[in-house]
């Protein structure tokens, strides 16, 4: 068996006194997909943050490459690439530049210009990052983590901002991508997108990890969570999902269907 | 290298297309060299001095470069990137945020050096000016007092909970030293009192300090304002990196 390029053990992370990441373990293998799913707060992001070395956990064994990003940091960006929730660029920009500087930053950088055709970014190449529409931003976004070819791809929402054609365009890249052997972390809030994409499933609530498992394996944790008589097997991962969140917050089926 | 050059580069052209950066470190001091050369020209400030009111006026407003880039410019950039997490961004690469400030800090100090020497070439060649000290102490003179406002930069931006805090405490000192230091209104015209709270501004020592050895005054001459600015310039940086300590970059 191909040995995990994440491997993270009991991942504790706590802001002042907000326990935000309790006992969270899982693993990524080579050309596999873990999708990271939970409401609003749940600790989705702060877990990928740990893993891409950019919050120190306060306990627990975080290994990417079989290293700790927190300290080698610059050494796994080598083969990681990401794409963050929240990011800008330097406001008078131009698109071309910002490529043209994030090539720069690796030994063996993909060909942006045929990146930029990808994306459909390629009339955009002078045009300063700030005067792009937010689809256009995530797509650089994308476009950026793909720069150094990595071996592993950390996406925190991968097509927010997205027209759903772009969308579709991007999970048949990604695919592509992950069959070449790349390894990537999905975290999101569009199931479909789960669906399409991931082979694992790690789902959080407020913190903590609730399950983590194969697709298949997330039906059998929701189908022992769910009364049978609102079973139904052809439900989609987004109904399962909604079924599953909103128990605890005393939303009604008919609310949801 | 070639990495950290190529960063460099692009700060340097993200510097220039920032229009109040490149234009009050490059274009207003010497502006105003100009402006105020063509109505006193070059005459000594008072009967028998030495020096003429150009040659008083050029390290005063190259202080004032300083300042732009020290107080304003340097900051205000760190400041915007903090805020916007383009330095998280740039944490997420193989770069890392450490080699970004770096070139910020050398981009605006070679900015600042740029602004200085086209006053200084402005000055000789429309008014004749001199710099009557050795080279060795104005260069030690220009190290210190640009040290000595990038460190107050440097704190702002660690004191300021966000770039709006920033921004205000960056205009807000940056202004108050300006027009009370002697970097734009020679000191000899201050009241008293006025003169009692410019001798507390970190800009006023640079200014003495420039001037002095700009008409030829040794550097020993000049210990008190050597001492400020040191003191201002250890004080001042170790206070911001004890902040910066504590903030969450991510």
């Amino acid at each position: 068996m191909a040995e995990a390029i994440i491997q993270v053990e009991s991942l504790n992370l706590t802001y002042r006194s907000i326990r935000a990441v309790q006992d969270v373990t899982f693993s990524v293998k080579p050309g596999e997909i873990l999708a990271v799913i939970g409401p609003n707060g749940s600790g989705k992001t702060s877990t990928v943050e740990c893993v891409e070395g950019l919050r120190k956990p306060d306990s627990g064994t975080v290994r990417v490459f079989g290293k700790d990003p927190w300290v080698h940091r610059n050494e796994v960006y080598r083969s990681m690439g990401v794409q963050l929730q929240e990011t800008e660029y330097p406001s008078k920009i131009r698109v071309g530049e910002l490529c043209r500087l994030f090539a720069g930053f690796y030994d063996r950088p993909a060909d942006w210009n045929a990146l930029l055709s990808q994306m459909e970014l390629e009339e955009k190449r002078n045009r300063r990052v700030s005067k792009l529409s937010g689809g256009e931003k995530q797509r650089l976004s994308v476009l950026l983590s793909l720069m150094g070819r990595p071996k592993l791809i950390v996406m925190d929402e991968l097509t927010t901002g997205l027209d759903p054609e772009m969308r579709r365009q991007i999970w048949v890249s990604f695919e592509n991508i992950r069959n070449s052997g790349v390894a990537m972390v999905l975290v999101s809030h569009y199931l479909d997108e789960v669906e399409a994409l991931a082979d694992r499933i790690l789902y959080l609530e407020k913190g903590t990890q609730q399950f983590f498992g194969t697709k298949q394996e997330f039906r059998e944790y929701a189908k022992g969570r769910i009364s049978e008589n609102e079973w139904d097997d052809s439900f989609s991962l987004e109904k399962l999902y909604l079924l599953l969140t909103p128990k605890q917050k005393g939303i009604s089926m008919e609310d949801i269907l | 290298m070639k990495r950290f050059a190529m960063i460099c580069k692009m700060e340097t052209i993200l510097f220039l297309r920032d229009f109040f950066s490149a234009f009050f470190t490059l274009g207003f001091p010497a502006l105003m060299l100009v402006m105020f050369g063509s109505i006193y020209g070059n005459e000594p400030m008072y009967p028998g001095a030495d020096l003429g009111a150009m040659e008083a006026s050029v390290p005063a407003y190259a202080v004032m470069v300083m300042g732009v880039t020290g107080l304003m410019a340097f900051p205000l950039t760190l400041a915007g990137y903090k805020e916007k997490k383009i330095y998280k961004r740039f944490d997420a690469t193989p770069a890392g945020k450490g080699q970004i400030i770096l070139a910020q800090v050398l981009v605006n100090v070679a900015m600042t050096f740029s602004g200085i020497v086209l006053l200084l070439l402005l000055g000789k060649i429309l008014y004749h000016t001199r710099i009557q000290g050795s080279i060795g102490s104005v260069c030690v003179s220009l190290v210190i007092c640009i040290a000595a406002m990038f460190s107050m930069g440097f704190l702002f931006t660690a004191i300021g909970r966000d770039a709006k805090i920033t921004n205000l405490l960056c205009y807000l000192f940056y202004f108050v030293m300006l027009f009370l230091s002697g970097a734009t209104i020679p000191d000899m015209l201050f009241p008293e009192s006025v003169k009692s709270v410019s001798k507390f501004l970190p800009m006023t020592h640079a200014v003495d300090l420039m001037q002095g050895v700009f008409a030829g005054e040794s550097l020993g001459s000049h210990g008190a304002e050597l001492l400020v600015l040191g003191a201002v310039t250890i004080l001042f940086t170790g206070g911001g990196a004890v902040l910066y300590q504590k903030k969450d970059w991510a």
